[in-house]
């Protein structure tokens, strides 16, 4: 006899069953609605390109689970267990519709494999799950939340899994068909039943509890952390789509904050809390997390613009039930770095600094709740250009006695345009990092000059704090300078500029007419110093013995990919040892500068970012640690000297480390060196 | 609650390195900065506290020339809702009292119940302007105001007294306040707050529209004149220590004991 299957075998009246699946698809459709009616609000300025990039990242961060693996092999391969597990016999139940309305295939050999294969993905699902509440509630791993939520979808899930074994056992127990052992979860449970009546009597009934679970949890869908399973492709798509520019003069007072990739973002998260792990301000014990201000931030929007909102009396007890919650206080989003931490390890790319940023530009806008220094430096920005406090006139400074062409005072500038930064240029200790780039550009011969006094803020502190009209302002003043005086080519001291320049303008310049755009290129000066090692401008004659570790700034790692430039010069000078952190490269370790964090109060903290950082490096037993960032030196220097780490550790910008491994004199016949 | 709100531009001068005309009458103003005086803002952000509070309108007044259209703008950005500019031509070396007559025939004719002023400006620094002000309107008046409630009728402020003691005041409406710093925390002006509101006109006036005779304000109108301006000289007292960084330690805490720092 060729093996077939039987649909609704012993099931009667059908009709209720179809009923009860239109009640669940209709119910998931209204949440679903839901979720769409909040991305829609989410400001969009761009076209949405088919691009297979983002089909490749679906598959393999989707359907692969390529950054689930990440760091985390375990999770990984228990979420792999039910993504597939759970397709898998969503398949298969598509496959049995397709068999009973469409044409009859489910017999013969194939039928045989598809039901030994639907067994197995019953067993990946079924395992998959148990090992998620495993690591959830005995091994209790500790970036895992323990909410209600967390327990009930994993139950639910499991529920349907087991009753649908169950309810197989039940009919194969009654049918008693010779193919039977293909399926061979359903064969074992059938072999407990000894009398085919008492089975074919259980059968129904435990089948319309598979049913009305299976159904129940469709329903379910878009009101818990499942909804991922369509919130999170979405967001895998959307990752490689460029950054969309929203020019303050095109808001409208009802616009809101996020924009519509955010809000796709916050439906994709599970709480898995990777994020808590990287965050430096958790880990410095403040009170903040990536996940908090997520989970915050994706209720108050569903509050926000919810359907049944039309009901106002279900409003106002949404949030009355809220208010009496005490969700995630909005004070918080000032303790953010903007690290980036937390996108590099996200499964489902939540741009969590970006969301912060526009969350900001709303208390900006608003003006009564910005912490009080902040508040000062956006305003010293705004008359000095510089967050210092410093008149303009002390910009240049530093460079007083160096014989540095300015720019700003020729017609054409010649050569390149050192473009030196506020902080390197107002704070001591930065102006030293200054100072050696200038000696070492002398020293290989390359033309180089600045904006001096007129150089002006390149925007990126008004940006990380949401002041987005100071923002394009002082875009438009760098632009309009560059522009000016035909510079083409630009170097910075600082990732932060650099990053503002490469990665911030071009949106807006996108928006503006072709002619009037920005022509200039910008690279961060290790990318300088590595191309001048590399073609032979610069390189050591004398060893320098001396074992050093280098910290990778977030906005020129994470940000910009550049973690090989530093550490190529750094091993070019002979004799150097680097070691390498416990935090090092794309999962560095934020000194707790960025994000404006530099301008504000300390914020309550268990230990200093910085001093976390310095302990890390003191542990690899280097006696230079070295950086390639202003913000990244004055904070790594506090922090040496509030560990009493001073006569252990020397804090060093790659740029003085540099010039003091081209000031080396030999000395013949000994093998110790000095400093010139 | 209607309110009326006197501010200032003012130079930013907490970093800048004053320099003075050669004939010693004038500031050299091309390099600094502008500002709202300090002491205003402060005010701006009470009048716009208590309308909030307590509903109303609130009106800004300034005497400067067309730069000092930002100094409105950002008080209208911060809530104000309306602003008026008096030109500052025929005012030029008027002494506090010349100013107050500007201001007075500007705003008697703008119905309020409170009216402020910053207790001083960070420039001048005269803290007269405020009460003169008062004055002439022959209203009560209160300097150096660190708290306001508002009653029926009436108002109670703190006012700051010397040595950390406060002065509690009930005084009938209307009424003049000069603020003093601390009393909020003057909300941030964003660039994007005062593009909201740059539509908003204000209104031009000036001295003639005012009615004012040269005899009353400018420097003919002035009690005061001011003879010359000249910068401190360099005060006597700089020691440079020298020696090891020990030593130089020791002698710098030897100083602080010596003069009284180290109790």
């Amino acid at each position: 006899m060729t093996p077939f299957r039987t649909s609704y075998w012993h099931i009667e009246p059908v009709w209720v069953f179809y009923l009860l699946a239109a009640v669940a698809v209709v119910v998931f459709l209204f949440g679903l609605f839901a979720h769409v009616s909040v991305w829609v609000r989410g400001i969009r300025r761009q076209t949405l390109p088919f691009s297979w990039r983002g089909i490749s990242n679906l598959f393999l961060d989707g359907f692969l689970g390529r950054r689930i693996f990440k760091g985390d092999i375990a999770a990984g391969t228990m979420h792999l267990l039910i993504l597939w597990g759970f397709l898998g016999l969503f398949v298969g139940t598509v496959l049995i519709s397709v068999d009973y309305w469409v044409y009859h295939f489910l017999k013969g050999a194939f039928y045989i494999w598809y039901s030994a294969g639907l067994e197995i993905l019953g067993l990946m699902l079924t395992a998959g799950l148990i090992w998620s509440l495993i690591r959830r509630y005995l091994q209790r791993v500790p970036r895992l939340e323990r909410r209600f939520e967390d327990l009930a979808v994993v139950v639910f899930l499991l529920l349907v899994v087991l009753s649908g074994f169950a309810v197989e056992g039940l009919r194969l127990a009654a049918q008693r068909q010779e193919w039977a052992r293909w399926s061979f979860v359903g064969h074992w449970l059938s072999l407990l039943w000894v009398h085919p009546q008492g089975a074919l009597a259980a059968y129904p009934y435990l089948w319309w509890v598979h049913a009305f679970l299976s159904l129940g949890l469709i329903a379910f869908i878009p009101y818990c952390k499942l909804f991922h399973i369509l919130a999170a492709p979405t967001s895998i798509y959307l990752e490689n789509q460029p950054p969309q520019a929203i020019p303050v003069e095109t808001r409208s007072p009802d616009d809101e904050v996020f924009s519509y990739r955010d809000m796709i973002f916050f439906d994709a998260c599970t709480r898995c809390g990777r994020c808590v792990e990287v965050c430096p301000s958790t880990g410095a014990g403040e009170p903040f997390s990536p996940r908090d201000f997520i989970v915050w931030a994706r209720e108050n929007l569903l509050r926000k613009y919810h359907p049944l909102n039309y009901f106002t009396w279900l409003t106002r007890w949404a949030n009355h039930r809220h208010t009496s919650e005490q969700g995630f206080d909005p004070q918080k989003i000032w303790h953010c770095t903007t690290c980036r931490a937390c996108l590099d390890v996200c499964p489902v790319y939540v741009a969590t600094q970006d969301a912060i940023r526009q969350a900001r530009s709303k208390i900006i806008e608003e003006g009564i709740q910005v912490p009080s220094l902040l508040t000062q430096t956006l305003k010293n920005l705004y008359k000095y250009d510089n967050p210092w406090e410093a008149t303009k006139k002390k910009r240049a400074q530093w460079s007083q006695d160096l014989e540095i062409p300015d720019f700003s005072e020729t017609e054409e500038a010649e050569g390149l345009c050192y473009f030196v930064g506020c902080t390197t240029s107002m704070d001591i200790r930065a102006q030293k990092l200054a100072r050696s780039f200038a000696w070492i550009l002398k020293h290989v011969q390359i033309p180089f000059g600045t904006l001096g006094k007129r150089e002006p803020c390149c925007g990126d502190i008004a940006r990380r704090a949401g002041e987005d009209g100071l923002f394009e302002k002082q875009m438009e003043d760098c632009v309009e300078l560059f522009d000016r005086y035909r510079i083409r080519e630009v170097v910075t001291s600082s990732p932060h500029c650099f990053n503002t320049l490469q990665n911030e303008y071009p949106a807006f310049q996108a928006l503006k007419p072709p002619e009037e755009q920005a022509n200039f290129q910008v690279r961060h000066y290790t990318q300088l110093l590595r191309e001048l090692v590399k073609v032979g401008s610069l390189w050591f004659e004398n060893p320098l013995h001396v074992t050093v570790t280098y910290h990778d700034p977030c906005y020129l790692g994470r940000y910009n990919q550049v973690f090989d430039a530093p550490r190529e010069v750094i091993t070019a000078i002979p004799g150097v040892t680097l070691v390498e952190m416990a935090h090092n490269r794309a999962n560095s370790l934020c000194c707790g500068g960025g994000g404006d964090r530099v301008w504000q109060e300390n914020l309550d903290a268990d230990v200093k970012m910085a001093e976390i950082r310095i302990r890390e490096a003191e542990a690899t037993g280097a006696e230079i640690l070295i950086t390639a960032c202003p913000l990244c030196l004055i904070m790594l220097e506090d922090a040496r000297k509030t560990t009493s780490l001073e006569h252990t550790l020397q804090v060093m910008d790659l740029n003085e480390f540099v010039q003091m491994a081209l000031s080396l004199e030999h000395i013949p016949g000994e093998q110790s060196v000095r400093r010139r | 609650m209607n309110i009326v709100v006197c501010v200032k531009q003012v130079p930013e001068v907490t970093d800048a390195e004053l320099e003075i005309n050669r004939e010693g009458t004038e500031i050299l103003k091309e390099d600094l900065e502008f500002d709202i005086n300090e002491w205003d803002n402060y005010a701006v952000e009470e009048a716009v506290l208590i309308k909030e509070a307590h509903g109303g309108k609130v009106t800004v007044v300034t005497l400067g020339d067309e730069d000092c259209e930002d100094v409105l703008r950002t008080a209208l950005a911060m809530g104000a809702d309306e602003a008026i500019r008096i030109d500052e031509q025929g005012f030029e070396f008027s002494d506090a009292a010349g100013i107050a007559q500007g201001l007075y025939h500007a705003v008697r004719d703008v119905p309020f119940d409170l009216l402020l002023t910053g207790a001083q400006g960070s420039d001048d620094g005269w803290a007269q302007v405020g009460l003169t002000l008062a004055e002439l309107l022959g209203i009560s008046y209160a300097s150096l105001v660190v708290g306001v409630e508002i009653g029926e009728g009436t108002i109670t402020v703190h006012r700051e007294l010397e040595s950390n003691t406060q002065e509690k005041v009930e005084m009938p409406l209307p009424a003049a306040l000069t603020i003093q710093t601390g009393i909020n925390n003057p909300r941030y002006v964003s660039i994007m707050g005062i593009q909201k509101v740059r539509r908003i006109e204000i209104k031009e006036t000036g001295s003639k529209e005012l009615g004012l005779s040269e005899a009353e304000i400018g420097s003919q109108g002035s009690s005061v004149a001011s003879q010359k301006l000249s910068l401190p000289p360099v005060g006597e007292g700089a020691e440079i220590l020298t020696g090891s960084l020990d030593e130089i330690c020791e002698k710098t805490a030897q100083i602080i004991r010596d003069k009284g720092g180290v109790m």
